[in-house]
């Protein structure tokens, strides 16, 4: 097995009967034939495991490789069921038994056993994968019967069993004799498979051969005396024929060789064998060297492998018809659906011919980042004669080009080397290069040609619709969507960590495209054919759930991190990267081990910065709820206890403000007085019906339209909107009218006066106010805007400065200044004296200061310093009013006023009623076998998960849970749950509610029963508390916390200092 | 060798002493260390743990305790607990050194929240985060005055900052409407305030939308209220022009 020249395979791949895609390429000489393999290697881990699936797509075969002593792992199973998805036909190679013999010291009998075991385990993998897929096409098919039965009604019955007892499965399961299955021991340098001792017993015993292979695995025997094999071995109490055979020889040799290190034995053995052994090997101190110099000449594993690999693996030449049936037909859509020319594709997959006409096709499966010295055409190569004295002339003359400058003018000299032109900025950021890992599917691929390049949406019958007949991808093309061109700027040989340069690539091989960074992100499907679909997208085994924030250790060197996450994007296909809306980068990677090569990876080549990954941010909402009707022990409580909790919370507030400024009722209305006592507002919150929060956070982009409509029309323009708009609005309408039904809720939609938080988000501003008449934001709809035009002159232009304060009390409410979600503010009472209203007054301007106001008055954690600023603004408007009363000015702060006002009225108003924080939930799908169930649960537990409902898969062990988990507890989730059911159980993150949390961030024991339950300080574990304060220490805002808990332990200071 | 010997002074140790002068007289309590502010926040509840005893002194140090008539004449009572209480509330104390780290780090936590909300990179108009600002603010040495409040050390903070990072206030996006005649005057003395010049349309009125920087906005608003008496408007369109919704590449 020796390095083969580069044009032996140009020509090798010429030939797709011999050749095999598995990766680093290997050249074999096998009887006569000589066979091309390219063989894929592809990492173990569970977190790499969308590395085999891009693997899995370009191959036609897989060897699967099992440990002898821990057998069938998670990630066998998973690597199983790929090879399973994509049609391709797996061997298996049983490695390791070397420490059945060393480490576990078995017998060859218990040794048999083991290995059967194992055996089985692997079959009943494949086996679950069969029979759930007859189960589905078999349910797949009953449907449709059921849909044709509908009319007519017979009473059918149904026999499950039918479709797996009509499906084959023989070819499916591994076993000795069928030739896919090798034992091996890497290490010390030995494999085999049935077939070789067949071949040497047959002709040591005279049985034949044939014979041999059905009973050389199994339950067979040897009776010595009847020179017969027979069945029935363990029955008897007989060694079965494999272990007297085979796995005695290998013990015995070991026991030689390794235990007891008989030097006459291991001569004989030797001699027997025919195996010549070097004087140097024999006389090694570590018996290892000797053993893998006799087994390596005796039973070499790279034979037994290789030769299992070109007899059982189907080459390029016969892919399965249903195979590419299953490439070529995208999602749901059936292969016969596609159009014609299309269909006729199939033929030339089948074919795999590389003549000039037929069409090429290739799939892009990953692109990968090579070093741009590492490609062939800037390695360094040996030179040749005539260049190196080409060279040496050139260093001559420079030498003495040299000379002269120096003895001309020694002055210059400074300004030549100054003068070398700084240009390494430019090199460094050329340093990776993309290379496109694909294969040749059908045709031949030149270099330079150009493809089209499908992306996974494109429809080859729009595509062939809108492109002329024969159009080629160099012609100019019309612009389709999803469809691109490109041209390949060099074909290369993958050989190991090398690239070999090629002129062209014949079907059925794999090979490296450069040039293609700029079209192809992840993968893609390229032909010359616009007929062609693009392929299916690759199925990856895990999804990326593991997401951390990534930020410079330098804040200057930002722009380098983000190019350098793109770059990653590109070469990693199973990594996500994003901005939030934070300002946060954040990488999405498929597990804690991924995570940590795409941060070295960051580090080391795509940025090259020093980096720092940290827990994202997590967003909460704020809300407020019903008052409870049952404490924290799910006591009654009684009317007295409720009077008491209010009169508590009442007593809060007023202690807090006892000022002339604030007035809270207990019913929960909160009024506002101006500083300058100009005008006052009452504001009173209400919880929102959840479906109401729901359908708000649902129709944020129509309520967003609705806005600008509403903005346009009051400076009195007129827009063009589509109906279908405002057929949408009228229908949000309507639904906001049905679900908000009740006394409470009378006539309210028509009363919304705002949206909030930005004029668009699931809370609203109710007009209450008595006799003031205003425009509701359904005016646009084209009813009762004459109405709106009656009401109170004097109001209506500071109607802005509500609709403010509304809004930035709803971005930040008073817990810890997250946006308020499913709160409804309705103001009851609204007055302002007429003297704070000058004669001649701008709305629009109006408009302007009130965003003013807005911009200046960060919202403040405390109410102290708002109030402080407002203070002053009330000073100032009254110092500017002295001189002259009616000057325009004078109006100025009270429109800001009334901004912070209402502000705080909302503000109050919240915090007069139950409040409660809202988390963001997953909702997180789990496949578990049965063993791991419980201890998912556990760790869905530990985590404030519920379990919505668990089902089993038809057909599997395997079970489905659906549980919510709080986005707050996810980070290092999937991990854990891996961690504590040893894989077996893997867990899907989708985004999908916000929930409430039911614990009262600000709750203390307040009944008798609550004191026992809880008692006095109710230190238990509050969970919204401890979110609550998480995220204001974040902020830095006020923590009601105390620096040291308890007096009397400090520490004691030295008395003499 | 030592010899133990009774020293002439005795300090007072784990003791924070918090003062009041009343009524010409001075009164002391002595408290717990780390202990006062917490009770002034309302955080500690328990006056155990806040006060190491009930009695009221003249001079702590010297273990003189106050004269019970002194206490009625300047208090009105001689509850000694509602008289601590008064002291607590009102009295000066020196800050203890976890008191004021704490202090100090809410206040650099809380400047860089407000830098982080009012400032976008301006590459790629979308904000930093809060940690990647407290990280340079780190790296320039910025310490934190426990005087100044935290908006104006945070502007302070942002002009700092533009030296060593790409970082700029989010602008904001205005619209101005201005009569024609006075239109093409006003429009250079605006020049210099405006950043960009999104659009701009002149037909019967001159109408611009622009991006402003924050600082200059009661500017441009007097400029247009003085210039063309309440005829020309002004209107903002976002306070801050960032990015929305999340990105992928």
């Amino acid at each position: 097995m020796g390095l083969t020249s580069l044009d032996k395979i140009i020509a090798l791949q010429r030939n797709p009967a011999n050749t095999r895609n598995l990766c680093i390429l290997a050249h074999v000489d096998h009887g006569d034939q000589e066979y091309l393999l390219n063989l894929i290697d592809s990492p173990g881990h569970v977190d790499f495991s969308s590395e085999v699936s891009t693997a899995v797509r370009l191959c036609d075969g897989a060897i699967v490789v099992v440990d002898a002593v821990e057998g069938v792992c998670p990630q066998t199973q998973a690597v199983l069921r790929q090879a399973w998805l994509e049609n391709i036909k797996p061997v298996l190679v049983i490695n390791k038994i070397d420490r059945l013999i060393m480490e576990l010291k078995l017998t060859s009998q218990e040794a048999y056993t083991h290995l059967q075991k194992i055996l089985e385990q692997v079959n009943a993998v494949t086996g679950s994968l069969f029979t759930s897929k007859v189960l589905e096409e078999r349910a797949e098919k009953e449907k449709e019967e059921e849909e044709k039965e509908k009319e007519k009604d017979g009473d059918q019955v149904y026999d499950w069993s039918t479709g797996l007892e009509e499906a084959d499965d023989s070819q499916l399961y591994f076993s000795p004799d069928q030739g896919n299955v090798v034992f091996a021991s890497a290490i010390d340098g030995w494999g085999f498979s049935i077939q070789q001792f067949a071949q040497i017993y047959s002709q040591r015993m005279g049985v034949r051969a044939e014979v041999l292979l059905k009973t050389l695995w199994g339950d067979f025997y040897l009776n010595a005396k009847a020179k017969k094999i027979m069945k029935g071995a363990q029955a008897k109490g007989k060694k079965q024929l494999f272990v007297q055979l085979v796995l005695d020889n290998i013990w015995s040799l070991y026991d030689a060789v390794v235990t007891r290190r008989d030097k006459e034995k291991v001569e004989k053995v030797v001699t027997s064998l025919g195996v010549k052994v070097m004087a140097r090997d024999s006389r090694h101190s570590d018996p290892k060297v000797l053993l893998s110099a006799i087994c390596s000449q005796w039973l070499p594993v790279s034979q037994a492998v290789l030769s299992m690999v070109c007899e059982k693996l189907p080459s390029p030449l016969d892919m399965a018809a249903e195979k590419v049936e299953k490439l070529m037909s995208v999602g749901a859509r059936r292969f016969d659906l596609l159009p014609e020319q299309t269909q006729e594709l199939k033929k030339a997959f089948l074919q795999c011919s590389s003549g000039e006409d037929a069409p090429a096709i290739v799939f892009v499966s990953k692109m990968f980042a090579v070093d741009t010295k590492a490609l062939p055409q800037n390695r360094q190569r040996p030179l040749t004669q005539d260049e190196i004295a080409q060279r040496r002339e050139l260093a001559r003359q420079r030498h003495a080009d040299r000379m002269t400058a120096d003895q001309t003018a020694t002055e210059n000299k400074m300004e030549s080397l100054t003068l070398k032109d700084p240009k390494p900025e430019e090199e460094e950021e050329q340093k990776e290069t993309f290379i496109a890992f694909a294969r040749v599917y059908s045709g031949l691929v030149k270099k330079g040609q150009r493809v089209f390049v499908l992306g996974p949406k494109y429809d080859p019958a729009q595509g062939l619709s809108m492109l002329p007949e024969g159009c080629s991808a160099s012609d100019c093309v019309p612009e389709v969507p999803y469809l691109s061109c490109c041209s390949m700027e060099s074909l290369y040989l993958l050989m190991g960590r090398e690239l070999e340069e090629l002129e062209q690539v014949p079907a059925g091989n794999v090979l490296g495209i450069r040039g293609l960074e700029e079209c192809v992100l992840k993968s893609a499907t390229l032909s010359t054919s616009p007929a062609c679909p693009p392929f299916t997208p690759l199925n990856f085994e895990a999804t990326p759930i593991v997401r951390v924030a990534i930020e410079p250790k330098h804040p200057s060197e930002m722009p380098k991190l983000v190019r350098g996450m793109r770059l990653l994007n590109q070469a990693d296909p199973c990594a996500e990267v994003l901005i939030q809306e934070t300002g946060e980068h954040v990488l999405v990677t498929a597990g804690e081990v991924h995570l940590q090569r795409c941060l070295d990876d960051l580090r080391d080549r795509f940025a090259k910065i020093e980096i720092s990954a940290s827990k994202p941010i997590i967003p909460f909402r704020e809300t407020v709820v019903r008052p409870p009707k049952v404490d924290m022990v799910n006591e009654d409580l009684g009317k007295q206890q409720k009077v008491a909790i209010i009169h508590q919370v009442k007593e809060e507030v007023t202690q807090g403000r006892s000022s002339d400024t604030l007035h809270v009722d207990p019913s929960g209305l909160v009024t506002v007085t101006i500083p300058n006592r100009m005008a006052t507002v009452s504001v009173r919150a209400i919880p929102l019906p959840e479906e109401v929060t729901h359908l708000l956070e649902r129709s944020t982009e129509l309520i967003r339209s609705l806005e600008q409509v509403n903005m346009s029309l009051r400076e009195g323009k007129t827009v063009d909107v589509s109906l279908r708009t405002m057929e949408a609005i009228a229908g949000l309408k309507a639904q906001l009218e049905n679900l908000l039904q009740g006394r409470k809720w009378r006539n309210a939609v028509e009363r919304i006066w705002a949206f909030g938080p930005r004029r668009y988000g699931p809370n609203f501003l109710l007009n209450s106010v008595e006799g003031y008449q205003r425009l509701s934001v359904w005016h646009c709809l084209g009813r009762g805007d004459k109405a709106g035009e009656a009401g109170a002159a004097v109001i209506r232009d500071f109607d802005n400065s509500i609709v403010s304060g509304f809004q930035l009390a709803t971005l930040s409410g008073p817990m810890c200044e997250e946006p308020l979600m499913g709160v409804c503010f309705s103001v009851e009472r609204w007055d302002v004296q007429s003297s704070a209203v000058p004669q001649h007054q701008d709305s629009l301007e109006e408009n302007s200061i009130s965003h003013e106001a807005l911009a200046n008055s960060r919202v403040e954690g405390s109410t102290k310093t708002s109030s402080e600023v407002e203070g002053t603004v009330a000073g100032q408007s009254q110092a500017r009013r002295r001189p002259e009363a009616a000057s325009a000015d004078c109006y100025r702060p009270v429109s800001g006023q009334l901004i912070a006002a209402m502000k705080e009225a909302c503000r109050r108003a919240f915090q007069a009623q139950p409040q409660r924080l809202m988390a963001a939930m997953y909702t997180c799908e789990i496949m578990a076998t049965a063993e791991v169930l419980g201890r998912v649960y556990g760790v869905l537990g530990k985590r404030e998960g519920r379990v919505l409902h668990e089902e089993m898969k038809e057909g599997t062990d395997m079970f489905i849970i659906k549980a919510v988990l709080p986005v707050a507890e996810s980070f290092g989730f999937a991990d854990e749950i891996r961690k504590r059911t040893s894989g077996l159980a893997s867990p899907q993150l989708v985004f999908s509610h916000w929930e409430v949390i039911s614990s009262d961030p600000h709750w203390v024991p307040t009944t008798e029963e609550e004191y026992l339950h809880f008692g006095e300080k109710a230190d238990s574990a509050n969970q919204a508390l401890k979110y609550m304060n998480a995220v204001r220490r974040r902020k830095g805002l006020y923590v009601e916390e105390k620096i040291v808990e308890h007096a009397e332990k400090q520490r004691t200071l030295s008395k003499n200092k | 060798m030592s010899i133990f010997t009774p020293t002439n002074q005795i300090r007072l140790t784990n003791v924070a002493v918090v003062r009041m002068k009343k009524g010409g007289k001075r009164f002391e309590i002595a408290c717990y260390k780390n202990k006062v502010m917490n009770w002034r926040a309302g955080a500690e509840k328990d006056l155990d743990e806040v006060l190491q005893t009930h009695s009221v002194f003249v001079n702590v140090s010297k273990g003189q305790v106050a004269k019970k008539d002194d206490l009625t004449k300047t208090f009105g009572t001689d509850d000694l607990t509602e008289i601590c209480k008064q002291i607590l509330a009102k009295g000066e104390l020196q800050v203890s050194d976890k008191e004021r780290h704490s202090q100090l780090e809410t206040m650099f936590r809380d400047i860089a929240t407000i830098v982080a909300e009012k400032c976008v990179n301006p590459e790629t108009k979308r904000p930093y985060t809060v940690s990647l600002i407290e990280r340079a603010m780190k790296d320039i040495h910025y310490s934190v005055k426990a005087g100044k409040s935290t908006k104006q050390q945070a502007l302070e903070v942002i002009r700092q900052l533009k030296e060593t990072m790409e970082i700029q206030r989010a602008h904001m996006r205005l619209r101005l409407v201005l009569p024609a005649k006075e239109g093409k005057r006003l429009k250079e003395k605006l020049k210099p305030l405006l950043q960009v010049v999104e659009s701009e349309d002149f037909d019967e009125e001159l109408e611009m939308v622009c991006l402003v920087d924050p600082g200059c906005f009661r500017e441009i608003d007097e400029l247009i209220r003085c210039e063309t008496k309440g005829r020309g408007s002004l209107e903002v369109l976002s306070l801050k022009d960032v990015e929305e919704g999340e990105e992928k590449f």
